[in-house]
């Protein structure tokens, strides 16, 4: 990667697209601290990022990351238990999490019993139930069918609207960028620099399918098609 | 059940016929050497009745308490140096060659050593026992602990876990996967150190292997047959119940899922 630099606003839902390769993954976790940047730094309220991560930031990763001896009920309880948070309140915030996310009748359900899109929205509901004030996500939603995938996005969404984290979000998928994000980030091919940032200018609250079908929708998409699409194409600028 | 039918009456008649009709004592499979199934009945009903100086229950008792001694001994003690050559790489480096080189010789070859620094009673059979069960959980839990899904220990991070968190919510229960799928084998083996220890161990140590030895010493096939028979029986009750507890353990794996159902 080679000077890629941009902000994030506070309780702004940014993007982060571009080709596979360009470093859109290590970029979250140079924000998350699991990688150090090799030259540059990262900033959070202006002060740099170093070594562990820090406790505002919740990460959702691609792959799963459910625990998979644990309930579902004791994957999302995690975060509270490692900051000491137990007995009733602990309980509580659970049994909330656990009726966001719609996931009532499976508290004590393995998540080997569930399906994918399940197993993400705990992973999703175990990040936010400690209330992070940055949410990096990482394709937290690249192994789904398109179904769950839009259910999803309408779950995350509403979650967004409630409290606003700062959120960096990193995909490939362009449409699922523009339906979620209030900017976009447009990476270019390996080595990956800062090629476009694109505000996403649709009305909020967005409803996940109908934004799709409206004519705003389809002028963003062209415009961010098309360059990305150089990027794509190999034609390096 | 019926191949069991079968064998039994097929061992019984086999065993009664005589080789040359009027010679005494002359059969064409002789029972001196593998005993008649009704030899071995009325031998077990003698020798589990109280008339005997160490009844069968007495001896059965001794063998089940060391091999089951032998076993959480073994299964702890394994799983602790499994967990923490897993998690230190140096460590590992440095006593990998002695661990192979211990876990090559061949166990029998220790019991001599053994009974000379632990005599013969129960400790001797718990140490044989110990020495073949820690190996196994060893290995298996050190592969365990080396094979933890760094994600894991990432997502564990960004939840706000410490290191000491990170060790008992990621990693034991990571290593604990892989100790656990090691029970059934180990206590199969915890019974065959304590059997083994017990040819050796005489009276003091009594158990069934006592019984084989002795009824070598007699020539006496019945009481052989009992003792091997009680010993199957109890690796099979043994391995039952651990395999059931290794199922509650594991219940969170899908193949133990589709398993009982």
């Amino acid at each position: 990667m080679d000077r890629a630099s941009f902000e994030a606003l506070e309780g702004e839902f940014v993007a982060i697209v571009g080709p596979s390769g360009c470093g859109k993954s290590t970029i979250l976790n140079m924000i998350g601290g699991l990688v150090t940047p090799t030259a540059g730094d990262v900033r959070i309220d202006g002060a740099p990022v170093s070594g562990a991560a820090p406790r505002t930031v919740g990460y959702v990763f691609q792959k799963d990351t459910v625990f998979p001896w644990r309930t579902v009920a004791r994957n999302i309880a995690l975060g509270l238990e490692y900051r000491g948070v137990t007995g009733p309140e602990r309980d509580r915030r659970v049994r909330e999490a656990v009726a966001l996310a719609g996931l009532e009748g499976f508290e004590e359900a393995f998540p080997a019993t569930l399906s994918g899109g399940m197993r993400q929205r705990v992973a999703l509901m175990r990040t936010l139930v400690v209330d992070p004030e940055i949410l990096l996500m990482d394709e937290p939603f690249g192994a789904l069918d398109t179904h769950t995938k839009l259910t999803l996005h309408a779950e995350l969404l509403a979650l967004w609207e409630a409290r606003h984290q700062t959120v960096v979000f990193v995909t490939h998928d362009l449409s699922e960028a523009i339906t979620l994000a209030d900017r976009i980030v447009v990476m270019t091919r390996r080595p990956g620099r800062v090629k476009m940032v694109h505000e996403v200018k649709l009305e909020r609250p967005r409803d996940v399918i109908r934004v799709r079908e409206s004519d705003e929708y389809a002028r963003e998409y062209g415009r961010i098609w098309h360059v990305l699409g150089e990027e794509f194409a190999g034609r390096v600028p | 059940m019926a191949i069991l039918v079968v064998v039994l009456g097929a061992w019984e008649w086999l065993t009664g016929i005589k080789a040359i009709s009027r010679t005494p004592g002359l059969y064409w499979i002789d029972p001196f050497f593998i005993s008649r199934p009704s030899a071995i009945a009325r031998r077990f009903v003698y020798l589990a009745s109280g008339d005997v100086r160490l009844s069968l229950w007495q001896m059965a008792l001794s063998t089940v308490q060391s091999t089951l001694w032998g076993f959480v001994v073994g299964v702890s003690t394994g799983f602790v140096a499994g967990l923490l050559l897993g998690r230190n790489d140096r460590l590992a480096r440095v006593l990998e060659p002695y661990i192979i080189a211990f876990n090559s010789l061949p166990r029998i070859a220790l019991v001599p050593l053994v009974t000379m620094i632990f005599g013969f009673g129960l400790l001797a059979k718990v140490v044989l026992a110990w020495t073949i069960v820690f190996f196994i959980v060893f290995f298996n839990t050190f592969q365990g602990a080396r094979s933890v899904d760094a994600d894991l220990i990432h997502a564990a991070r960004f939840l706000g876990a410490g290191e000491r968190q990170i060790v008992r919510t990621v990693i034991v229960p990571s290593a604990l996967a892989w100790t656990f799928a090691a029970l059934t084998p180990s206590i199969s083996f915890a019974l065959i150190g304590v059997v083994v220890g017990e040819l050796l161990g005489g009276e003091s140590g009594g158990g069934l292997g006592y019984l084989i030895t002795q009824s070598l010493g007699t020539l006496n096939a019945a009481d052989m047959m009992v003792a091997l028979v009680s010993l199957a029986a109890i690796g099979i009750v043994m391995a039952l119940g651990i395999k059931q507890v290794e199922r509650r353990l594991l219940r969170w794996r899908p193949e133990y899922r589709a398993e009982r159902a």
